[in-house]
């Protein structure tokens, strides 16, 4: 049967060239399409870069973190995504620059007021040195989970930080206690001015996973 | 034990049979492969499978451009700007989808043209001829909607101006435009509705379209092939023949 569908005969060398040709030609027909379907991976794995602009944004005040629980509080980065070649310019008014809202969980270490702030006034600047012992003190945590990225939230009843999707817990300073998840919350990275405001950029890392991968759903 | 060459050639003629054998294969690509055309004009009759080909271009650099393409009044001409200055070989995609929908509007006109000048639309094969005016008619139709994806100002005027022709359709004009902007002014309901019609509607009616064109074809055969000719030709002279057999005969009897 082979044989009769194959009129002409090959040479060795004609078979080598159609090889080669037939190479060429796959390539130049699959690699473009696959690197323009992969190219969100690319930029995201390969070149490291984000939707969202390192830039610091205002969460909220460390005068306003009670003691004792993980408050959500909302901050709004800006993110760019295939709309926005992410370099407006002058015909472009940039109004496809959309917000994207992250819920942040903050919480004291263990939920105890940290003694810098015992009866201190929001007038008073704090000293660099104080900034840094708040900022040892304080969890800043993105509340998607660590095992499938839901919403995580902190239960009044339970004292501890609950997922509602499949059950995973953490304590009020992000530890997974419970439940699935391989790790515990995301950190923001952050920082707190003289005046007590808590800034956050869109970096995160776990504490003692070096390793951990982005949180990709916030 | 035969030679290592051999085996080889047995395992592959082995292996082809067994497809054959299982999914008609072989046999079906032969069909599918092999057609006689007419020796006259005859690369004039490849620009039917190259209008198949474009239109299969255009089927997957569409389904790539989907990737991007985000089909809202707000976003829709940023993501193509995205597509054109961001994306890897995004330009060479689109590149490809805009060009080859041009140079599919010219090669359906030259197929046309050929299939009326060779007369190929004849008896028996006027429902080609009928189904080939859809087809035509839904190319146009995509061409037009691709354009108003753009959401440049090109695009959407000339939406705009194919709509506002429309509502000079007589008594009908009004649901005619309303329909086509999805409102009665244009916004972001007319681009959804362009977008339907270009990337599903239209799609979705060419595909069984073009199997019927080429199920037809199949059918009758390609007009004016040399076979079809001889057939034709010794039953013509026959006939003529007869004809002047029978005209000899009568002058014979009148003298």
């Amino acid at each position: 049967m082979p044989e009769e569908l194959q009129k002409d005969p090959l040479s060795r060398g004609q078979f080598l060239w159609m090889g080669a040709l037939g190479t060429f030609v796959g390539a130049a027909l699959t690699i473009p399409p696959a690197v323009y379907i992969l190219d969100p991976a690319i930029k995201s794995v390969l070149q490291g870069r984000s939707d969202v602009p390192e830039e610091w944004k205002e969460l909220g005040s460390v005068f306003d973190v009670p003691a004792g629980e993980a408050v959500t509080q909302l901050v709004e980065f800006t993110q760019k995504q295939t709309y926005d070649a992410g370099q407006p310019s002058a015909d472009r008014t940039g109004t496809n620059v959309r917000p994207l809202t992250n819920a942040v969980l903050v919480s004291w270490k263990d939920g105890k007021l940290p003694s810098v702030l015992e009866g201190r006034s929001e007038e008073e600047p704090l000293t660099q040195t104080e900034r840094n012992k708040l900022g040892r003190k304080i969890n800043i945590m993105a509340n998607a989970c660590a095992h499938m990225g839901c919403p995580t939230r902190w239960s009044e009843n339970e004292k501890e930080i609950v997922c509602p999707c499949h059950g995973g817990i953490y304590d009020i300073n992000g530890e997974h206690t419970g439940g699935p998840p391989p790790h515990g919350l995301w950190r923001y990275a952050f920082r707190i001015s003289e005046e007590g405001d808590i800034f956050v950029k869109h970096q995160f890392h776990v504490k003692h996973e070096p390793k951990a991968s982005k949180p990709y759903v916030v | 034990m035969a030679s290592l060459r051999a085996r080889t050639r047995q395992m592959g003629r082995d292996l082809t049979d067994w497809m054959e054998e299982r999914t008609g294969i072989v046999s079906v690509m032969q069909k599918f492969l092999y057609e006689p055309v007419p020796k006259r004009g005859k690369w004039l009759y490849t620009l039917g499978s190259a209008t198949l080909f474009l239109i299969a271009l255009q089927f997957l650099t569409g389904i790539l451009l989907l990737f991007y393409y985000v089909p809202t009044a707000d976003d829709a001409w940023d993501s193509i700007y995205y597509i054109m200055n961001d994306a890897y070989f995004g330009q060479y995609i689109r590149g490809i989808h805009f060009w080859s929908a041009n140079a599919l509007i010219i090669v359906i006109g030259l197929h046309m043209m050929r299939t009326f000048l060779s007369g190929s639309y004849k008896a028996p094969r006027e429902m080609n001829w009928v189904v080939g005016v859809f087809l035509i008619l839904i190319v146009t139709i995509l061409a037009f909607s691709g354009y108003a994806l753009r959401w440049d100002q090109e695009g959407f005027w000339a939406w705009e101006v194919g709509a506002k022709i429309a509502s000079y359709t007589p008594f009908i004009g009004g649901w005619a435009i309303t329909t086509l902007l999805g409102g009665d002014t244009a916004g972001p309901a007319t681009l959804s509705r362009v977008f339907a019609l270009h990337v599903w509607l239209l799609p979705a009616a060419l595909a069984p379209l073009i199997g019927i064109h080429l199920y037809l074809l199949r059918k009758h055969g390609e007009y004016g092939a040399p076979f079809e000719y001889a057939e034709r030709l010794s039953e013509l002279r026959k006939q003529r023949h007869l004809r002047e057999y029978e005209e000899a005969e009568e002058e014979d009897e009148q003298e």
